[in-house]
Protein backbone atom coordinates (compact mmCIF):
# COMPACT_ATOMS: atom_id res chain seq x y z
CA UNK A 1 0.00 0.00 0.00
CA UNK A 2 1.09 3.58 -0.59
CA UNK A 3 2.11 5.93 2.19
CA UNK A 4 -0.94 7.17 4.14
CA UNK A 5 -1.82 10.81 3.44
CA UNK A 6 -2.55 11.41 7.12
CA UNK A 7 -0.46 9.66 9.73
CA UNK A 8 -1.30 10.22 13.37
CA UNK A 9 1.45 8.84 15.53
CA UNK A 10 1.04 8.41 19.27
CA UNK A 11 -0.57 11.79 19.76
CA UNK A 12 -1.35 12.83 23.33
CA UNK A 13 -2.99 16.07 24.40
CA UNK A 14 -4.03 17.25 27.85
CA UNK A 15 -5.92 20.40 28.85
CA UNK A 16 -4.79 21.17 32.39
CA UNK A 17 -5.69 17.87 34.10
CA UNK A 18 -8.05 16.55 31.46
CA UNK A 19 -6.64 13.99 29.06
CA UNK A 20 -8.23 14.81 25.69
CA UNK A 21 -6.14 12.44 23.60
CA UNK A 22 -4.20 9.51 24.94
CA UNK A 23 -1.57 8.07 22.57
CA UNK A 24 -3.78 8.02 19.50
CA UNK A 25 -2.42 6.51 16.30
CA UNK A 26 -4.27 6.39 13.01
CA UNK A 27 -3.43 6.16 9.30
CA UNK A 28 -5.70 7.47 6.60
CA UNK A 29 -5.06 6.50 2.99
CA UNK A 30 -5.85 8.48 -0.13
CA UNK A 31 -9.48 8.12 -1.17
CA UNK A 32 -10.55 6.66 2.13
CA UNK A 33 -13.57 7.87 4.07
CA UNK A 34 -13.11 7.37 7.80
CA UNK A 35 -16.01 7.97 10.16
CA UNK A 36 -15.25 8.70 13.80
CA UNK A 37 -17.92 8.34 16.45
CA UNK A 38 -18.05 8.21 20.21
CA UNK A 39 -19.63 9.94 23.19
CA UNK A 40 -19.16 13.68 23.66
CA UNK A 41 -15.88 14.57 25.27
CA UNK A 42 -14.22 11.47 23.86
CA UNK A 43 -11.73 13.50 21.82
CA UNK A 44 -13.19 13.12 18.31
CA UNK A 45 -13.19 16.81 17.47
CA UNK A 46 -9.89 17.37 19.19
CA UNK A 47 -8.34 14.67 17.04
CA UNK A 48 -9.60 16.35 13.86
CA UNK A 49 -8.28 19.69 15.03
CA UNK A 50 -4.86 18.21 15.64
CA UNK A 51 -4.65 17.27 11.98
CA UNK A 52 -4.70 20.88 10.78
CA UNK A 53 -2.82 22.30 13.73
CA UNK A 54 -5.71 24.14 15.35
CA UNK A 55 -4.90 22.19 18.48
CA UNK A 56 -1.34 21.73 19.77
CA UNK A 57 -0.60 18.25 21.07
CA UNK A 58 2.07 17.67 23.70
CA UNK A 59 3.58 14.47 22.37
CA UNK A 60 3.55 12.36 19.25
CA UNK A 61 3.31 13.74 15.73
CA UNK A 62 0.93 14.15 12.82
CA UNK A 63 2.14 13.88 9.24
CA UNK A 64 -0.01 15.31 6.47
CA UNK A 65 1.18 14.35 3.01
CA UNK A 66 4.59 13.67 4.51
CA UNK A 67 4.89 17.00 6.35
CA UNK A 68 5.31 16.82 10.09
CA UNK A 69 3.09 19.22 12.04
CA UNK A 70 5.56 19.27 14.88
CA UNK A 71 8.31 20.59 12.64
CA UNK A 72 6.08 22.63 10.36
CA UNK A 73 7.20 26.27 10.13
CA UNK A 74 4.43 27.34 7.78
CA UNK A 75 1.09 26.13 9.12
CA UNK A 76 -1.02 28.33 6.81
CA UNK A 77 0.56 26.67 3.77
CA UNK A 78 0.01 23.21 5.20
CA UNK A 79 -3.63 24.04 5.94
CA UNK A 80 -4.28 24.79 2.27
CA UNK A 81 -4.15 21.01 1.79
CA UNK A 82 -6.80 20.39 4.41
CA UNK A 83 -10.38 21.57 4.11
CA UNK A 84 -12.42 21.81 7.28
CA UNK A 85 -16.18 21.91 7.82
CA UNK A 86 -17.55 22.90 11.22
CA UNK A 87 -20.62 22.01 13.22
CA UNK A 88 -21.86 25.61 13.18
CA UNK A 89 -20.78 26.32 9.57
CA UNK A 90 -18.67 29.34 10.53
CA UNK A 91 -19.44 31.21 7.34
CA UNK A 92 -18.33 34.83 7.53
CA UNK A 93 -21.60 36.74 8.11
CA UNK A 94 -20.32 40.03 6.68
CA UNK A 95 -19.56 38.62 3.23
CA UNK A 96 -21.69 37.15 0.46
CA UNK A 97 -21.52 33.43 -0.09
CA UNK A 98 -19.33 33.99 -3.15
CA UNK A 99 -16.89 36.17 -1.19
CA UNK A 100 -16.82 33.61 1.61
CA UNK A 101 -15.57 31.07 -0.89
CA UNK A 102 -13.07 33.23 -2.76
CA UNK A 103 -11.44 34.84 0.31
CA UNK A 104 -8.88 32.16 1.11
CA UNK A 105 -8.06 31.27 -2.53
CA UNK A 106 -7.33 34.96 -3.21
CA UNK A 107 -5.59 35.90 0.03
CA UNK A 108 -3.87 32.68 1.02
CA UNK A 109 -3.36 30.93 -2.32
CA UNK A 110 -2.81 34.19 -4.22
CA UNK A 111 -5.08 33.14 -7.06
CA UNK A 112 -6.26 35.88 -9.42
CA UNK A 113 -9.77 37.01 -8.53
CA UNK A 114 -11.34 35.74 -11.76
CA UNK A 115 -9.84 32.30 -11.30
CA UNK A 116 -10.99 32.13 -7.67
CA UNK A 117 -14.50 33.11 -8.72
CA UNK A 118 -14.58 30.48 -11.44
CA UNK A 119 -13.58 27.91 -8.82
CA UNK A 120 -16.23 29.21 -6.45
CA UNK A 121 -18.95 28.92 -9.09
CA UNK A 122 -17.82 25.41 -9.93
CA UNK A 123 -18.12 24.24 -6.33
CA UNK A 124 -21.35 26.16 -5.73
CA UNK A 125 -22.84 24.24 -8.69
CA UNK A 126 -21.38 21.12 -7.21
CA UNK A 127 -23.18 21.54 -3.88
CA UNK A 128 -26.31 22.79 -5.63
CA UNK A 129 -26.58 26.36 -4.36
CA UNK A 130 -25.23 28.45 -7.25
CA UNK A 131 -28.42 30.52 -7.09
CA UNK A 132 -27.49 31.67 -3.56
CA UNK A 133 -24.03 33.03 -4.44
CA UNK A 134 -24.89 36.70 -4.03
CA UNK A 135 -26.70 36.32 -0.71
CA UNK A 136 -25.36 36.81 2.78
CA UNK A 137 -25.13 33.65 4.90
CA UNK A 138 -27.85 34.90 7.27
CA UNK A 139 -30.39 34.64 4.45
CA UNK A 140 -29.70 30.96 3.75
CA UNK A 141 -31.24 27.93 5.42
CA UNK A 142 -29.03 25.83 7.69
CA UNK A 143 -28.60 23.16 5.06
CA UNK A 144 -27.67 25.72 2.42
CA UNK A 145 -25.20 27.34 4.80
CA UNK A 146 -23.47 24.07 5.49
CA UNK A 147 -23.29 23.30 1.76
CA UNK A 148 -21.78 26.74 1.21
CA UNK A 149 -19.24 25.95 3.91
CA UNK A 150 -18.40 22.69 2.14
CA UNK A 151 -17.95 24.58 -1.14
CA UNK A 152 -15.69 27.02 0.67
CA UNK A 153 -13.49 24.21 1.95
CA UNK A 154 -13.44 22.50 -1.47
CA UNK A 155 -12.39 25.69 -3.23
CA UNK A 156 -8.96 25.28 -1.65
CA UNK A 157 -8.76 22.05 -3.63
CA UNK A 158 -7.54 20.22 -0.55
CA UNK A 159 -6.16 16.70 -0.40
CA UNK A 160 -8.06 15.89 2.76
CA UNK A 161 -11.43 17.05 4.08
CA UNK A 162 -12.25 17.15 7.79
CA UNK A 163 -15.90 17.22 8.84
CA UNK A 164 -16.58 18.05 12.48
CA UNK A 165 -20.17 17.01 13.24
CA UNK A 166 -21.40 18.68 10.04
CA UNK A 167 -25.08 17.87 10.58
CA UNK A 168 -25.43 18.16 14.37
CA UNK A 169 -26.64 21.75 14.28
CA UNK A 170 -29.12 21.24 11.45
CA UNK A 171 -32.88 20.88 11.49
CA UNK A 172 -33.78 17.24 10.77
CA UNK A 173 -35.18 17.92 7.30
CA UNK A 174 -31.94 19.52 6.18
CA UNK A 175 -29.57 16.79 7.25
CA UNK A 176 -29.96 14.66 4.16
CA UNK A 177 -29.10 17.41 1.65
CA UNK A 178 -25.74 17.85 3.38
CA UNK A 179 -25.11 14.13 3.69
CA UNK A 180 -25.83 13.65 -0.05
CA UNK A 181 -23.20 16.24 -0.91
CA UNK A 182 -20.72 14.45 1.34
CA UNK A 183 -21.60 11.06 -0.08
CA UNK A 184 -21.04 12.24 -3.65
CA UNK A 185 -17.77 13.76 -2.60
CA UNK A 186 -16.57 10.44 -1.21
CA UNK A 187 -18.03 8.18 -3.90
CA UNK A 188 -17.67 10.23 -7.09
CA UNK A 189 -14.58 12.30 -6.36
CA UNK A 190 -12.82 9.78 -4.17
CA UNK A 191 -12.05 12.57 -1.71
CA UNK A 192 -10.10 11.56 1.37
CA UNK A 193 -12.39 12.34 4.27
CA UNK A 194 -12.41 12.17 8.04
CA UNK A 195 -15.92 12.63 9.37
CA UNK A 196 -16.97 12.99 12.97
CA UNK A 197 -20.66 12.16 12.97
CA UNK A 198 -23.38 10.11 14.59
CA UNK A 199 -25.25 9.62 11.32
CA UNK A 200 -24.86 5.87 11.27
CA UNK A 201 -26.90 5.47 8.08
CA UNK A 202 -24.37 7.66 6.30
CA UNK A 203 -21.49 5.77 7.90
CA UNK A 204 -22.82 2.39 6.78
CA UNK A 205 -23.22 3.50 3.16
CA UNK A 206 -20.22 5.75 2.69
CA UNK A 207 -17.47 4.95 5.18
CA UNK A 208 -14.59 2.62 4.43
CA UNK A 209 -13.29 2.63 7.99
CA UNK A 210 -15.02 3.14 11.29
CA UNK A 211 -13.47 4.41 14.47
CA UNK A 212 -14.96 4.45 17.93
CA UNK A 213 -13.36 6.72 20.50
CA UNK A 214 -13.83 7.00 24.24
CA UNK A 215 -11.89 8.94 26.89
CA UNK A 216 -9.32 10.15 24.41
CA UNK A 217 -8.51 6.70 23.05
CA UNK A 218 -9.36 4.79 19.91
CA UNK A 219 -11.30 1.84 21.29
CA UNK A 220 -12.19 0.27 17.99
CA UNK A 221 -10.93 0.67 14.45
CA UNK A 222 -12.45 -1.64 11.91
CA UNK A 223 -14.17 -1.94 8.56
CA UNK A 224 -17.80 -0.86 8.30
CA UNK A 225 -19.18 -4.39 8.14
CA UNK A 226 -17.22 -5.56 11.16
CA UNK A 227 -18.03 -2.43 13.12
CA UNK A 228 -21.79 -2.70 12.78
CA UNK A 229 -22.21 -6.47 12.63
CA UNK A 230 -19.66 -7.73 15.10
CA UNK A 231 -17.97 -4.98 17.09
CA UNK A 232 -15.05 -6.24 19.12
CA UNK A 233 -15.15 -3.95 22.12
CA UNK A 234 -17.93 -4.07 24.71
CA UNK A 235 -17.92 -0.30 24.92
CA UNK A 236 -18.62 -0.06 21.17
CA UNK A 237 -21.55 -2.45 21.49
CA UNK A 238 -23.02 -0.42 24.32
CA UNK A 239 -22.63 2.81 22.38
CA UNK A 240 -24.12 1.39 19.19
CA UNK A 241 -27.04 -0.05 21.13
CA UNK A 242 -27.73 3.34 22.60
CA UNK A 243 -27.58 5.39 19.43
CA UNK A 244 -29.28 2.80 17.20
CA UNK A 245 -32.17 2.27 19.61
CA UNK A 246 -35.48 3.07 18.00
CA UNK A 247 -38.64 3.57 20.00
CA UNK B 1 -34.50 87.35 30.87
CA UNK B 2 -32.36 89.22 28.43
CA UNK B 3 -31.57 87.11 25.39
CA UNK B 4 -29.69 89.93 23.77
CA UNK B 5 -26.67 88.96 25.83
CA UNK B 6 -26.60 85.63 24.01
CA UNK B 7 -26.71 87.25 20.59
CA UNK B 8 -23.81 89.49 21.54
CA UNK B 9 -21.74 86.66 22.97
CA UNK B 10 -22.45 84.19 20.15
CA UNK B 11 -19.01 84.61 18.54
CA UNK B 12 -17.31 83.76 21.85
CA UNK B 13 -19.58 80.79 22.49
CA UNK B 14 -18.99 79.58 18.94
CA UNK B 15 -15.24 79.78 19.54
CA UNK B 16 -15.69 77.85 22.80
CA UNK B 17 -17.68 75.15 21.04
CA UNK B 18 -15.01 74.81 18.36
CA UNK B 19 -12.36 74.50 21.06
CA UNK B 20 -14.38 71.77 22.78
CA UNK B 21 -14.89 69.93 19.49
CA UNK B 22 -11.19 70.25 18.68
CA UNK B 23 -10.21 68.85 22.07
CA UNK B 24 -12.65 66.00 21.50
CA UNK B 25 -11.35 65.24 18.01
CA UNK B 26 -7.69 65.25 19.01
CA UNK B 27 -8.41 63.16 22.11
CA UNK B 28 -10.30 60.55 20.09
CA UNK B 29 -7.73 60.58 17.28
CA UNK B 30 -5.05 59.49 19.73
CA UNK B 31 -6.95 57.58 22.41
CA UNK B 32 -8.79 55.27 20.00
CA UNK B 33 -5.64 53.89 18.31
CA UNK B 34 -3.96 53.64 21.72
CA UNK B 35 -7.05 51.83 23.01
CA UNK B 36 -6.84 49.39 20.08
CA UNK B 37 -3.22 48.61 20.94
CA UNK B 38 -4.08 48.13 24.62
CA UNK B 39 -6.98 45.84 23.64
CA UNK B 40 -4.70 43.72 21.44
CA UNK B 41 -2.24 43.60 24.33
CA UNK B 42 -4.93 42.41 26.72
CA UNK B 43 -5.89 39.62 24.33
CA UNK B 44 -2.28 38.54 23.90
CA UNK B 45 -1.13 35.12 25.06
CA UNK B 46 1.96 36.64 26.67
CA UNK B 47 1.08 37.06 30.37
CA UNK B 48 3.40 40.03 30.98
CA UNK B 49 1.77 41.95 28.12
CA UNK B 50 -1.84 41.11 28.91
CA UNK B 51 -1.32 41.80 32.62
CA UNK B 52 0.32 45.15 31.94
CA UNK B 53 -2.49 46.21 29.63
CA UNK B 54 -5.14 44.97 32.05
CA UNK B 55 -3.55 46.98 34.89
CA UNK B 56 -3.47 50.07 32.69
CA UNK B 57 -7.18 49.71 31.98
CA UNK B 58 -8.10 49.03 35.60
CA UNK B 59 -6.07 51.91 37.03
CA UNK B 60 -7.48 54.56 34.71
CA UNK B 61 -11.04 53.28 34.76
CA UNK B 62 -11.01 53.30 38.55
CA UNK B 63 -10.06 56.96 38.88
CA UNK B 64 -12.07 60.09 38.14
CA UNK B 65 -10.99 62.07 35.10
CA UNK B 66 -10.52 65.20 37.18
CA UNK B 67 -7.99 63.48 39.44
CA UNK B 68 -5.92 62.35 36.47
CA UNK B 69 -5.90 65.92 35.20
CA UNK B 70 -4.65 67.01 38.64
CA UNK B 71 -1.81 64.58 38.26
CA UNK B 72 -0.74 65.80 34.88
CA UNK B 73 -1.36 69.49 35.55
CA UNK B 74 -0.31 70.06 39.16
CA UNK B 75 1.75 67.09 40.28
CA UNK B 76 3.72 66.13 37.17
CA UNK B 77 5.39 69.57 36.95
CA UNK B 78 6.50 69.17 40.57
CA UNK B 79 7.96 65.78 39.83
CA UNK B 80 9.74 66.65 36.60
CA UNK B 81 10.58 70.15 37.76
CA UNK B 82 9.26 72.13 34.82
CA UNK B 83 5.82 73.43 33.87
CA UNK B 84 3.64 71.65 31.37
CA UNK B 85 1.39 73.88 29.29
CA UNK B 86 -2.38 73.69 29.66
CA UNK B 87 -3.12 72.12 26.35
CA UNK B 88 -0.46 69.42 26.64
CA UNK B 89 -1.59 68.28 30.06
CA UNK B 90 -5.22 68.27 28.91
CA UNK B 91 -4.50 66.20 25.82
CA UNK B 92 -2.27 63.76 27.67
CA UNK B 93 -4.95 63.33 30.35
CA UNK B 94 -7.76 62.78 27.87
CA UNK B 95 -5.77 60.44 25.65
CA UNK B 96 -4.65 58.22 28.51
CA UNK B 97 -7.95 58.26 30.37
CA UNK B 98 -10.21 57.60 27.40
CA UNK B 99 -7.90 55.04 25.80
CA UNK B 100 -8.67 52.80 28.77
CA UNK B 101 -12.38 52.98 27.91
CA UNK B 102 -11.80 52.52 24.18
CA UNK B 103 -9.62 49.51 25.00
CA UNK B 104 -12.51 47.82 26.80
CA UNK B 105 -14.92 48.50 23.93
CA UNK B 106 -12.48 47.15 21.34
CA UNK B 107 -11.66 44.12 23.46
CA UNK B 108 -15.28 43.14 23.95
CA UNK B 109 -15.93 43.81 20.26
CA UNK B 110 -13.19 41.43 19.19
CA UNK B 111 -14.29 38.85 21.73
CA UNK B 112 -17.89 39.09 20.56
CA UNK B 113 -16.85 37.70 17.18
CA UNK B 114 -15.65 34.53 18.86
CA UNK B 115 -12.78 32.12 18.47
CA UNK B 116 -14.65 29.86 16.07
CA UNK B 117 -14.54 32.46 13.31
CA UNK B 118 -10.82 32.79 13.96
CA UNK B 119 -10.42 29.02 13.61
CA UNK B 120 -12.46 29.00 10.42
CA UNK B 121 -10.14 31.61 8.95
CA UNK B 122 -6.97 29.87 10.11
CA UNK B 123 -8.16 26.48 8.91
CA UNK B 124 -8.60 27.88 5.40
CA UNK B 125 -4.91 28.74 5.22
CA UNK B 126 -5.13 32.43 6.11
CA UNK B 127 -2.51 33.77 8.48
CA UNK B 128 -3.41 35.18 11.88
CA UNK B 129 -3.05 38.75 10.60
CA UNK B 130 -5.14 38.07 7.48
CA UNK B 131 -7.86 36.46 9.58
CA UNK B 132 -7.88 39.46 11.92
CA UNK B 133 -8.00 41.90 9.01
CA UNK B 134 -10.58 40.23 6.77
CA UNK B 135 -12.76 38.23 9.17
CA UNK B 136 -12.54 39.38 12.78
CA UNK B 137 -12.10 43.16 12.58
CA UNK B 138 -14.89 43.91 10.06
CA UNK B 139 -17.35 42.09 12.31
CA UNK B 140 -15.86 43.51 15.52
CA UNK B 141 -16.05 47.11 14.28
CA UNK B 142 -19.66 46.58 13.23
CA UNK B 143 -20.40 45.26 16.73
CA UNK B 144 -18.51 48.10 18.43
CA UNK B 145 -19.96 51.04 16.47
CA UNK B 146 -22.83 51.90 18.85
CA UNK B 147 -20.56 51.73 21.92
CA UNK B 148 -17.81 53.69 20.14
CA UNK B 149 -20.22 56.45 19.17
CA UNK B 150 -21.53 56.66 22.73
CA UNK B 151 -17.96 56.81 24.04
CA UNK B 152 -17.20 59.72 21.69
CA UNK B 153 -20.12 61.61 23.22
CA UNK B 154 -18.68 60.92 26.66
CA UNK B 155 -15.30 62.26 25.52
CA UNK B 156 -17.03 65.44 24.31
CA UNK B 157 -18.72 65.86 27.68
CA UNK B 158 -15.46 65.01 29.43
CA UNK B 159 -13.71 67.98 27.83
CA UNK B 160 -15.62 70.21 30.28
CA UNK B 161 -13.09 69.09 32.89
CA UNK B 162 -10.75 71.59 31.22
CA UNK B 163 -12.84 74.20 33.04
CA UNK B 164 -10.95 73.63 36.30
CA UNK B 165 -7.63 74.65 34.83
CA UNK B 166 -9.22 77.65 33.15
CA UNK B 167 -8.92 76.42 29.58
CA UNK B 168 -11.31 78.25 27.27
CA UNK B 169 -13.58 75.49 26.04
CA UNK B 170 -17.34 75.97 25.76
CA UNK B 171 -18.28 75.70 29.43
CA UNK B 172 -15.46 77.94 30.63
CA UNK B 173 -16.22 80.59 27.97
CA UNK B 174 -19.85 80.58 29.03
CA UNK B 175 -19.05 80.97 32.70
CA UNK B 176 -16.71 83.89 31.94
CA UNK B 177 -19.42 85.64 29.98
CA UNK B 178 -21.97 84.84 32.68
CA UNK B 179 -19.78 86.44 35.33
CA UNK B 180 -19.07 89.50 33.26
CA UNK B 181 -22.69 90.11 32.19
CA UNK B 182 -24.33 88.75 35.34
CA UNK B 183 -26.69 86.72 33.16
CA UNK B 184 -25.97 83.13 34.37
CA UNK B 185 -29.43 81.71 33.66
CA UNK B 186 -29.45 82.74 30.01
CA UNK B 187 -25.91 81.56 29.44
CA UNK B 188 -26.09 78.22 31.20
CA UNK B 189 -29.42 77.51 29.49
CA UNK B 190 -27.87 78.22 26.11
CA UNK B 191 -24.86 76.08 26.85
CA UNK B 192 -27.14 73.27 28.00
CA UNK B 193 -29.00 73.46 24.68
CA UNK B 194 -25.74 73.36 22.72
CA UNK B 195 -24.46 70.30 24.62
CA UNK B 196 -27.84 68.63 24.19
CA UNK B 197 -27.94 69.20 20.43
CA UNK B 198 -24.42 67.84 19.90
CA UNK B 199 -24.76 64.86 22.23
CA UNK B 200 -28.28 63.91 21.26
CA UNK B 201 -27.48 63.88 17.56
CA UNK B 202 -24.56 61.65 18.50
CA UNK B 203 -26.81 59.17 20.26
CA UNK B 204 -29.27 59.19 17.36
CA UNK B 205 -26.33 58.18 15.17
CA UNK B 206 -25.41 55.43 17.64
CA UNK B 207 -28.96 54.12 17.52
CA UNK B 208 -28.85 53.95 13.73
CA UNK B 209 -25.72 51.80 13.93
CA UNK B 210 -27.50 49.40 16.26
CA UNK B 211 -30.20 48.60 13.75
CA UNK B 212 -27.92 47.63 10.89
CA UNK B 213 -27.58 43.96 10.08
CA UNK B 214 -25.76 42.08 7.36
CA UNK B 215 -27.72 42.14 4.13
Amino acid sequence: MTTPIVQIQNVSLTFDQFVALDKVSLDVHVGQCTVICGPSGSGKSTLLRCINGLERFQSGDVLVDGTSLRQCRDLPKLRLNIGMVFQHFELYPHMTVLDNITLAPIKAKKLPKAEAQALAWHYLERVGIADQAGKFPGHLSGGQQQRAAIARALALQPKVMLFDEPTSALDPEMISEVLYVMRDLAKDDGMTMLVVTHEMGFARKVADDMIFMDSGRIIEHSSVEEFFDMPKAVRTKEFLNKILTKF
Amino acid sequence: MDWNVIVVSLPLLWKGLLTSLNLTAVSIAFSFPLGCLVAMGRLSHRPWLSNTCASFVHVFRSNPLILILFWFYFLMPMIIGSAINDLTSLIVTFVIFFSAYFAEIVRSGIQSVGTRQMQAGLSSGLTHVQTMRHIIMPQAIRAMLPALTTQCIIVFQGTTVAYIIGYNELLHSASMIAERTVRPIELYLTVAVIYFVVCYSGSLLARRFEKRTYS
